[in-house]
Formats: structure tokens, sequence, C-alpha cells
């Protein structure tokens, strides 16, 4: 393939480009090309290689008074961001919330499946459903719609008569029981502020600084997190909504914009 | 934008890799002499490489027509050196406003491989272009003075970045007039 070059007299010099193509031009300038055949699409293959995951932030973590669950309220399409109130967690019923991460009609559907069969088995039982029990539930529903491509990473959080429960459950059909989660895109950065200031005997209001503290840093740090930092608490009596604090406010919040000390001042110069 | 023998050249401050924030205070516009100002979204790496050999270019001439360079001149060259990389392009989308003769505000914006659209009242580029092609069109005015034409780009900037999640954290806006550069730094949506 010869390209006609004859166009091209850059003022750049051109050195170093070992190009088979035209090893016939020895001090004509010349484009370098890349090592495909396909010019304009080997781009585009690149971008697509790396996709984002789950875009949002949701945490939950059991302590001495109960459980503590959070989430941020954005809602990502690709860059575009479609909405800034959403509402992550969702109330099963009124002792249980799950949180909402990945597919936003996923979650939602799913979740109100779980609280119609919550109900069931109370009426059939005459007793609440444990959080283990639901969680299971769920998890047996989203295993059998394996490989089907929903997208759900929940965390079903909730006060039984064992105490307060916390499990994981994911589109996969995993499901894991424990202490501390967070979930979706913003979750590394979450992770790092609640693990750190995580004690097992803290009061509510510790608790829910720490949970908003968390949620807020994941905001700052990932993209796809942002909105409104929504707090709620699972006691022995229920759910209690706690906190829903605009996040662009909570950052002036914790870091206030003091007044710099300046640099150059730039004076008037007359008659210039 | 443009104004009335001025314009603005506003910026947001994210420094990011994918949807994970960098740095919040990332300098995307920078002087190549006291009447032009060249912006430049895309890749950090080549929006720096393209800056400094844009300054070495822009200083030879200075060296040969013991001059500065006219926006428009300067457009040309920022086009043929994009071009120069037509098959393994940089990845930036350039934004230049200028002051050319008798202080005439020129604005353009280039595609990545040096198109250029000229005109005459605003131009966007970056991840939020659609949003700010939107917020620039409904706040526009003709012939805006210095403090107005501020007002209206900081708040087409601020609307727009906050609907796009990898924009925002702040806001840079210089407004450039025949006698002054006036720069200000905008507190905006930090999520």
């Amino acid at each position: 393939m010869k390209l006609d070059t004859t166009g091209m007299e850059s003022a750049a010099p051109v050195w170093g480009s070992h190009n088979e193509l035209v090893d016939g031009f020895s001090a004509a300038p010349s484009f370098e090309l890349p090592n495909t055949t396909d010019f304009d699409g080997f781009q585009k293959e690149a971008i697509q290689m790396v996709k984002p995951a789950k875009g949002t932030t949701t945490l939950a973590f059991i302590f001495k008074e109960g459980v503590m669950v959070a989430a941020d309220s954005r809602a990502s399409m690709g860059g575009y961001i479609s909405s800034q109130s959403v509402k992550k967690i969702i109330e099963i019923n009124p002792y249980m919330l799950g949180t909402m991460a990945g597919g936003a009609a996923d979650c939602q559907f799913w979740h109100r499946n779980l609280g119609i069969k919550c109900r069931l088995h109370e009426l059939a039982n005459k007793r609440r459903i444990s959080v283990t029990g639901a969680s299971k539930l769920l998890a047996n529903i989203l295993y059998s719609y394996r490989g089907m491509g929903l997208s759900v990473g929940t965390m079903i959080a909730g006060w039984d008569e064992t105490g307060p429960g916390l499990y994981y459950v994911d589109n996969e059909g995993g499901r894991l029981k424990g202490m501390r989660f967070s979930v979706g895109s913003g979750s590394p950065y979450a992770y790092g502020v609640l693990d750190n200031g995580y004690r097992y005997d803290m009061s509510v209001e510790e608790a829910a600084e720490l949970a908003r503290r968390a949620i807020y840093h994941a905001t700052f740090r990932d993209g796809a997190s942002g909105g409104v930092a929504s707090v709620y608490y699972v006691g022995p009596n229920g759910w209690k909504k706690l906190s829903g604090d605009d996040v662009g406010e909570l950052h002036y919040r914790y870091y206030p914009v003091m007044p710099s000390t300046v640099e150059q001042e730039m004076a008037e110069v007359t008659g210039a | 934008m443009v104004g009335k023998n001025c314009f603005a050249i506003a910026s947001d401050r994210r420094l990011g890799v994918q949807l994970q924030t960098i740095a919040t205070d990332f300098q995307r516009i920078s002087k190549i002499h006291d009447r032009v100002f060249l912006g430049l979204s895309g890749l950090a790496t080549d929006a720096q490489t393209l800056y400094q050999r844009l300054v070495f270019r822009h200083k030879l001439y200075q060296l040969r027509e013991e001059r500065d360079m006219k926006p428009e001149t300067f457009a040309n060259l920022v086009s043929a050196l994009l071009y120069e990389k037509r098959f393994g392009p940089y990845f930036c989308q350039p934004v230049i406003a200028g002051l050319g003769d008798e202080d005439k505000p020129f604005i353009c914006t280039m595609d990545s491989i040096g198109a250029k659209e000229l005109a005459k009242d605003f131009v966007v580029a970056g991840t939020a272009s659609e949003s700010l092609y939107g917020a620039c069109e409904s706040m526009f005015k003709e012939d805006m003075e210095p403090e107005e034409l501020f007002e209206t780009v900081s708040q087409a900037l601020l609307s727009s970045v906050d609907r796009d999640c990898l924009s925002g954290w702040g806001g840079h806006v210089y407004v450039v007039t025949p006698t002054e550069v006036k720069e200000r730094i905008l507190k905006g949506r930090m999520d």
C-alpha cells in the first residue's frame, strides 16, 4: 500500500520512524502508522476493554446498638447523571432494609418481591421471618436467574429474634454473612474510612457520623457516586431514617473554605 | 464565550482515571501569551505534551517575528500539529480563545485530529460537552460586559458539570479584556 505523501511538508523534523511501508522515502516526512490493519477501529477496541462496574456506593455495618445502613443517591448512565435523588435504601418491611446497587429496575423489583414473600411467610407461620431466611430466599431466586444478565448487588439488613443481621447477596447467587459490607464502584473509598473508624461499641450518633463520612468520601473520589448521603438505623423496634444530607454541602461542612492568603495583588495602572 | 470586546474561558478542576478522582486542582487552561488562552480537555498526558509543544512553537515564532501570534494563526498551528498525528492522535480537544486585531474576541474549538470549528458566540469541549451546548445556548446573550459574562459562563459550567459523572469538583474561570485578565475559582459540588 503506497501512500501519497507529496502533500506533507512539516517543519518538525522526523526521526526514528522505522516504518516498513515508507522505507523508500529516506528524508521525506511521513505519518507514523499503527501496527494494525484496521486504522479506524483499533482505538474503539481499546476503549471497550475497560468498562465501569456498578456505579454507586452503599454500606452497612453491625455494631452494639444495631445495624447502620447508608447509601448515596446518584444514578448514572455511562457518563451522564440521570438522577441525583434515587432512593437506594429499600424498605422491605418495618424491620428489614435492602440496599440497591447495580440495575435499578432489578433491585427494586426483586426487593419488592422479597417483601411479598416475607409477608406470606409471616401469615403462614404466625411469626416474622428471620434475616437469615429472607436473604436465603433472595439468594435462591437470584441463583435461579444466573447467567441471564440480572445486575443486583444488595445487602439485607434487619433485626430479628437473634438480634441484628446483615447479609450480602449478589446476582451470581452469592450470599455472605458479615459485620461490615460496602458495595459499588465507590466501595473501596468507603471501606477505607469505615474500616479505620469502626469500633463495635459506638453510640448511634457516632455510628451515623461514621456512615455519613464514609459515603461522603466515596462521593468525593468516585465519579459515579454523589447526590444525597442517606443514613438509616435498624434497631430492636425496626428501622428509622436518621439523615439525608446533600453531599455538596457536607464537603464544605467538613472542609470549610478558608480565605486564602493573597499571592499576587493586582494594582490599577493609570494611563497604561 | 464571547462578550463585548472581551472573552471568558472556563474549565472544571477534576483530574480522574475513569471513575476515580485523582486531583481536584488540575489546571486545564494555559496562557500562551497575554491575549491568547488555550484550554485542553481529554487525556491529561496528551494535554500536557501538546501544551509544551505549542509553547515551544510559539516561542520560536516570537523570536523569528518579534511579536506575539495572532489567535487565528495560533488556531491554524494547533490544527496542523494535531493532524500530523492523524493515525495515532493526541486524545485531547482544544479550546482556543484570544483577542485579535482591534481587540476583537476570537474563539474556536477542534476535535482531536484538528478539525477547526469557529463560532461567534461560544465553543465547548469535554465529556459534558452536550450539556454545555444546551446550557450555553439558553444562557448566551450578545455583547455582554465582563461581569455579566463571568456570571453566565460560571452558571453554564456549574450546571452542566453537575450532570456529568466525570467533570466538576470546582471551576476555573478566566475573563480577559484588552486591559486585564481576571482569574477566579468557583466553589462547586464536590461529588
